[in-house]
């Protein structure tokens, strides 16, 4: 009899786990992944304000197909294995058209081959690995940087424009530091510009056993690409080890060297550090940026620093465009739409590469930035003609 | 009482063999995902449960099956299925070198050197990227030309039946009271012929094999392995749906496996803190119901019976 009983809890436990109302049809659902838990947090916030911005922006103006526009938010934690499943679920549970987002380039690889089985338009918007989009899957676009993109048109520009003599690359064990590593590399070679390189873990606190070994290598400028409170450790170690001011440390990602706690955890070391972003309160490219940082402003009472918010709003945007254009939620239409999308967003006009071959396919690679803290003011150092300053030492 | 425990088992397979016809790909994927973790629980139960051996190990053991099928198939071309037979051969073959090697020490030793092993595992993968793409995660092909939840379903019902049937047939046998022998009084047992180490080493390498297959299912399952797989996280999650469903029961982790599985899908949206409400599930049943979920509904049953 024990045993019956307990078969028949199993059956209970599934029926209540799998009996569920149906969801409402009066919105039109898109899904975002990202990390809100991890070393990477900060970005997840930055995503949920400018998800909160774009939905007021979309519905404000009539939302998309006539029906509000509603954003489902899934959690990766920057790791690969959530980011897949975190994907599914949006498309299988809460049955999204279309998935925007990530910023973890090896979360993205995982996720870009769910989109490609599950045949659901994929939007990244802060993951960089060229393999994103070099892979031509149908259904992935990209709207943001890629690693060829801001190594070949923006660093490299810049370590040529401010000739230094000697660079060290420091990447960390993702693909995206791997990646942009290599990728420096090679432009560095081609430059002519003597380097060392090394990789360091992705989590690591301690970077002092590296830093010595960049520190006897004498280079005028260290290009980091850790991503997340790592970051942190490195800049503040440098400083403690005397790498910086000697030598300028450039943040290859950006968005740490802007978290409301960088300045806690790398204190005055982190005065003269460039780093990477695509906003400055300065360099507005097109109306909608303007709009963009007033709404924010109102909204959250606080100047957006985190460029990532501004990346998601943006990408949404391109996503309830392409469904309006659509005229439709079909994966099929939404890729064709997506393919003629040519639309005004905050970082100029998102257009997406059709030639097949390599990582310009479906790829909109908007202008970077390079930006160096001085006295804790953002100061732009490149592209030249959008200097509001020169690189203090 | 004897006919109907008879026919509650292929009952119990029946509904599990429908169950998923009427369902959407999400309750699908739940549903293969908690029978991995019945595999799991299943044969943690066997060290834990019924020779008294707290291993930390058991995920490590799934890693080493998934790490080494799926290195193999992406790496080798090796074909999924033979990557997934060489998984559970060398997570047995690692079983018995660690429970030969530390299972004469028994007690906390045990459970500190299986804790050392996963540790160092845990960093072996993280650390030689090269070979195991390490955080970044190793794509890895499927058992099947097409992707079907479906087919994953059924692959893993007929794993999770093979593995129950062994643990049952091994539970009720002579050698299975000699398992509870040892567990109740490890002295007695010696005194009355009964070969302690060789059975723990036995008990050890069989939970071994069986972690390093379901392991090796769920690799090729998910598409991509991550140090996840063998992480404490997951270890710690295995021990939460034994102690919770009852541990040293043939019953209690297969219900401990769907309810926390089931329920982690549901609190999923609270992030971080499902750990938290995991925590104190498992403390609130250590301390009021020691016996898991099914002791409890065991203990309801005896009261209503007069």
């Amino acid at each position: 009899m024990n045993r019956k009983r307990t078969g028949i809890a199993i059956g209970l436990v599934l029926a209540l786990a799998f009996c569920g109302a149906a969801a409402a049809q009066d919105t039109v659902k898109i899904g975002v992944v990202g990390p809100r838990t991890g070393p990477a947090a900060a970005t997840g916030a930055a995503f949920d304000e400018g998800i909160k911005l774009a939905v007021d922006y979309v519905n404000g103006k009539g939302g998309v197909l006539g029906k509000k526009l509603e954003v489902a938010f899934e959690d990766t934690a920057g790791a690969p294995d959530k980011a897949a499943s975190g994907f599914e679920r949006l498309v299988t549970r809460d049955k999204v058209v279309m998935v925007l987002g990530e910023s973890h380039s090896s979360s993205a690889l995982a996720q870009i081959e769910v989109a490609n089985r599950l045949k659901v338009p994929f939007v990244v918007v802060e993951a960089w690995a060229d393999e994103i989009t070099a892979k031509n899957y149908r259904y992935v676009f990209r709207a943001g940087p890629s690693n060829s993109g801001v190594v070949n048109q923006t660093i490299a520009q810049w370590v040529k424009a401010e000739t230094f003599k000697r660079a060290y690359v420091i990447a960390e064990n993702t693909d995206w530091g791997i990646g942009i590593g290599k990728l420096t590399e090679n432009a560095l070679a081609k430059a002519g510009i003597p380097y060392e390189s090394m990789i360091t873990e992705r989590n690591s606190q301690d970077h002092y056993v590296e830093l010595t070994k960049i520190k006897a290598f004498k280079p005028d400028v260290v290009l980091a690409y850790i991503y997340g409170v790592g970051l942190h450790y490195f800049v503040a170690q440098a400083g403690e080890t005397g790498v910086s001011p000697k030598a300028v440390v450039l943040d290859g990602a950006g968005p740490p060297s802007l978290w409301p706690d960088y300045w806690k955890n790398v204190g005055d070391y982190g005065d003269l550090e460039c780093f990477v972003s695509s906003m400055h309160e300065k360099v507005e490219l097109t109306p909608l940026a303007k709009y963009f940082r007033e709404a924010y402003t109102k909204k959250f009472g606080k100047a957006p620093t985190d460029y990532k918010s501004r990346s998601i709003f943006d990408g949404i945007l391109i996503a309830a465009d392409a469904i309006n254009r659509a005229k439709a939620t079909d994966a099929e239409k939404l890729v064709e739409a997506l393919e003629k999308t040519n639309l005004e967003t905050t970082r100029g006009t998102a257009k997406f590469g059709l030639t097949k071959g390599g990582p310009e396919y479906h790829q909109w690679m908007p202008p970077m930035l390079v930006i160096q803290w001085q006295n804790k003011q953002q100061v732009v150092l490149y592209p030249t003609q959008a200097a509001t300053g020169k690189l203090k030492r | 009482m004897i006919s109907s425990s008879k026919w509650i088992g292929p009952a119990v397979l029946a509904g599990m063999c429908l169950l998923p016809l009427p369902l959407g790909i999400y309750p699908q994927h739940v549903l293969i995902v908690s029978l991995f973790y019945v595999m799991m629980a299943a044969s943690w139960n066997l060290l834990a449960g019924y020779t008294g051996q707290v291993s930390f190990g058991h995920a490590a053991m799934a890693g080493i099956g998934a790490y080494t099928s799926g290195i193999l198939a992406a790496k080798a071309g090796v074909n999924p299925w033979v990557g997934v037979a060489a998984g559970t051969l060398l997570a047995a073959l690692l079983g018995l070198g660690l429970g030969a090697l530390c299972l004469k020490m028994g007690g906390i030793y045990l459970s500190l050197t299986t804790l050392a092993f996963s540790q160092i595992l845990h960093i072996i993968i993280v650390n030689e990227y090269e070979v195991t793409r390490g955080t970044m995660g190793l794509q890895v092909p499927g058992l099947t030309a097409e992707y079907s939840k479906l087919t994953y379903y059924y692959i893993l019902l007929a794993a999770t039946v093979l593995v129950l049937f062994i643990l049952y047939r091994m539970i009720h046998s002579n050698l299975g009271l000699s398992f509870r022998a040892v567990q109740n009084d490890e002295t007695a047992a010696r005194a009355v012929g009964v070969r302690v180490l060789h059975l723990r080493v036995l008990a050890f390498t069989v939970a071994s094999a069986m972690a390093g297959f379901a392991g090796g299912l769920y690799g090729h399952y998910l598409l991509l392995i991550t140090p996840e797989i063998p992480s404490l996280d997951l270890q710690f999650y295995v021990l939460a749906m034994t102690v919770i469903g009852g541990m040293g029961s043939f019953v209690g982790p297969i219900v401990g496996a769907f309810a926390i599985n089931i329920l982690a899908e549901k609190i999923r949206d609270y992030g971080e803190y499902h750990v938290l409400v995991f925590g104190l599930i498992a403390l609130v049943v250590a301390r009021f119901a020691p016996e898991g979920l099914t002791g409890v509904w065991r203990s309801l049953g005896r009261r209503r019976t007069p």
